[in-house]
């Protein structure tokens, strides 16, 4: 199957050489990079190193940012897509276990977990990460130990909602609406490491909002979506 | 209601009224986008006028003053103007971020045109 990796990158100029090096040496799956409109050298450095890159005018976020890598994925022919942090945070080598629960028809979405087989630890941030597991299970009845993992792979299904439906996003309310249209979401086992460079975009007040924004998504919105009919 | 509201609206609704045309002379404002605002100038117009109606209309509805009902459907006017427009910023938002995707993919295209070219 041919397999696309999207890497959205804003403002990575020190980040994005050694995440794309990584994809490159750990998968033979294509990759394209997303700039979307870093103030600093992304662009150049993707340029001077011939990466695969498409470069958005302005900025527009990192949901944009997937959904014209789902476009491209689309228009392209890719049977599946993988959003894959460009910071640094995700290592390329478990991307093939992603893929392999698609291929084998295990997943319409595979999602690269920390805690399938490891325990949540106990912070403000997992906090989150357990409210909003605890929303999906209320709305769907299924357990996503990681509905906030910045890993995901999507099959050609999943590619084709992306680009018909602008108001699915790239994070967890999505995966309550691929759910309700009966698709499979399936988590497998991955490590992530900390940041290196550059500030992660969650502020307390940030948080608060994207709380409240899933919140409101996932139970008045995606929760009312028409289920698909089974046969 | 009071001589000096009904003075007030009515002059209100013809400054935007003038403000409107004027606008629109400059191009700076939509015929379509402006009707509304024509209609809701007219409207106070109308009630300042047949201030009966309003206190008609009032007494049935169990408003306190005329003045009350002349708010309500001011306020009404309002709220559904601003929900419109939200309505339509969404909209250009979608827009202006389909042109972006389409600049980056056009872009990339001739990107890969001109490295095959040059190859």
């Amino acid at each position: 199957m041919k397999v696309l990796i999207i890497i959205p990158a804003y403002n990575e100029e020190k980040n994005i050489e050694k995440t794309v090096n990584d994809v490159v040496k750990n998968t033979s799956y294509d990759y394209v990079v997303v700039n979307d409109c870093s103030k600093d050298k992304t662009f150049e450095v993707c340029k001077k190193n011939g990466y695969n890159v498409l470069s958005l005018p302005v900025n527009y976020g990192l949901t944009s940012g997937i959904q014209l890598g789902m476009k491209y994925a689309y228009q392209n022919g890719y049977d599946i897509a993988i959003q894959f942090d460009g910071d640094g945070q995700h290592q390329a080598s478990y991307l093939k276990d992603l893929v392999k629960e698609i291929e084998e028809g295990n997943a319409n979405i595979a999602i690269g977990s920390r805690f399938v087989e490891e325990k949540k630890p106990f912070s403000m941030r997992m906090l989150g990460s357990r409210l909003i597991s605890l929303a999906i299970k209320l709305t769907t009845f299924k357990r996503i130990t990681d509905p906030t993992s910045g890993m995901r792979a999507y099959d050609r299904q999943a590619i084709e909602a992306f680009v018909s439906d602008a108001s699915l996003t790239p994070e967890p309310d999505t995966l309550v609406y691929m759910l309700k249209k009966n698709m499979k979401v399936k988590e497998v086992q991955v490590e992530m490491k900390e940041r290196e460079f550059g500030e992660s975009y969650l502020s307390p007040l940030k948080s608060v909002k994207y709380m409240a924004n899933m919140f409101f998504s996932i139970f008045l919105i995606r929760n009312l979506t028409r289920k698909k009919r089974v046969g | 209601m009071s001589v000096t509201l009904r003075a007030i609206l009515i002059v209100s609704s013809i400054i935007s009224c003038i403000l409107c045309i004027k606008k629109i002379k400059q191009a700076k404002l939509k015929v379509e986008n402006a009707i509304v605002w024509m209609l809701g100038s007219f409207l106070l117009i109308f009630m300042s006028i047949f201030s009966g109606v309003v206190e008609w209309c009032a007494t049935g509805l169990g408003f306190e003053a005329p003045v009350n009902f002349v708010f309500v459907i001011v306020i009404a006017f309002l709220l559904i103007e601003v929900y419109l427009n939200n309505l339509k910023i969404t909209e250009l938002n979608e827009k202006i971020k389909d042109i972006a995707h389409h600049i980056a993919i056009n872009e990339h295209e001739n990107d890969e045109e001109k490295e095959k070219n040059n190859g």
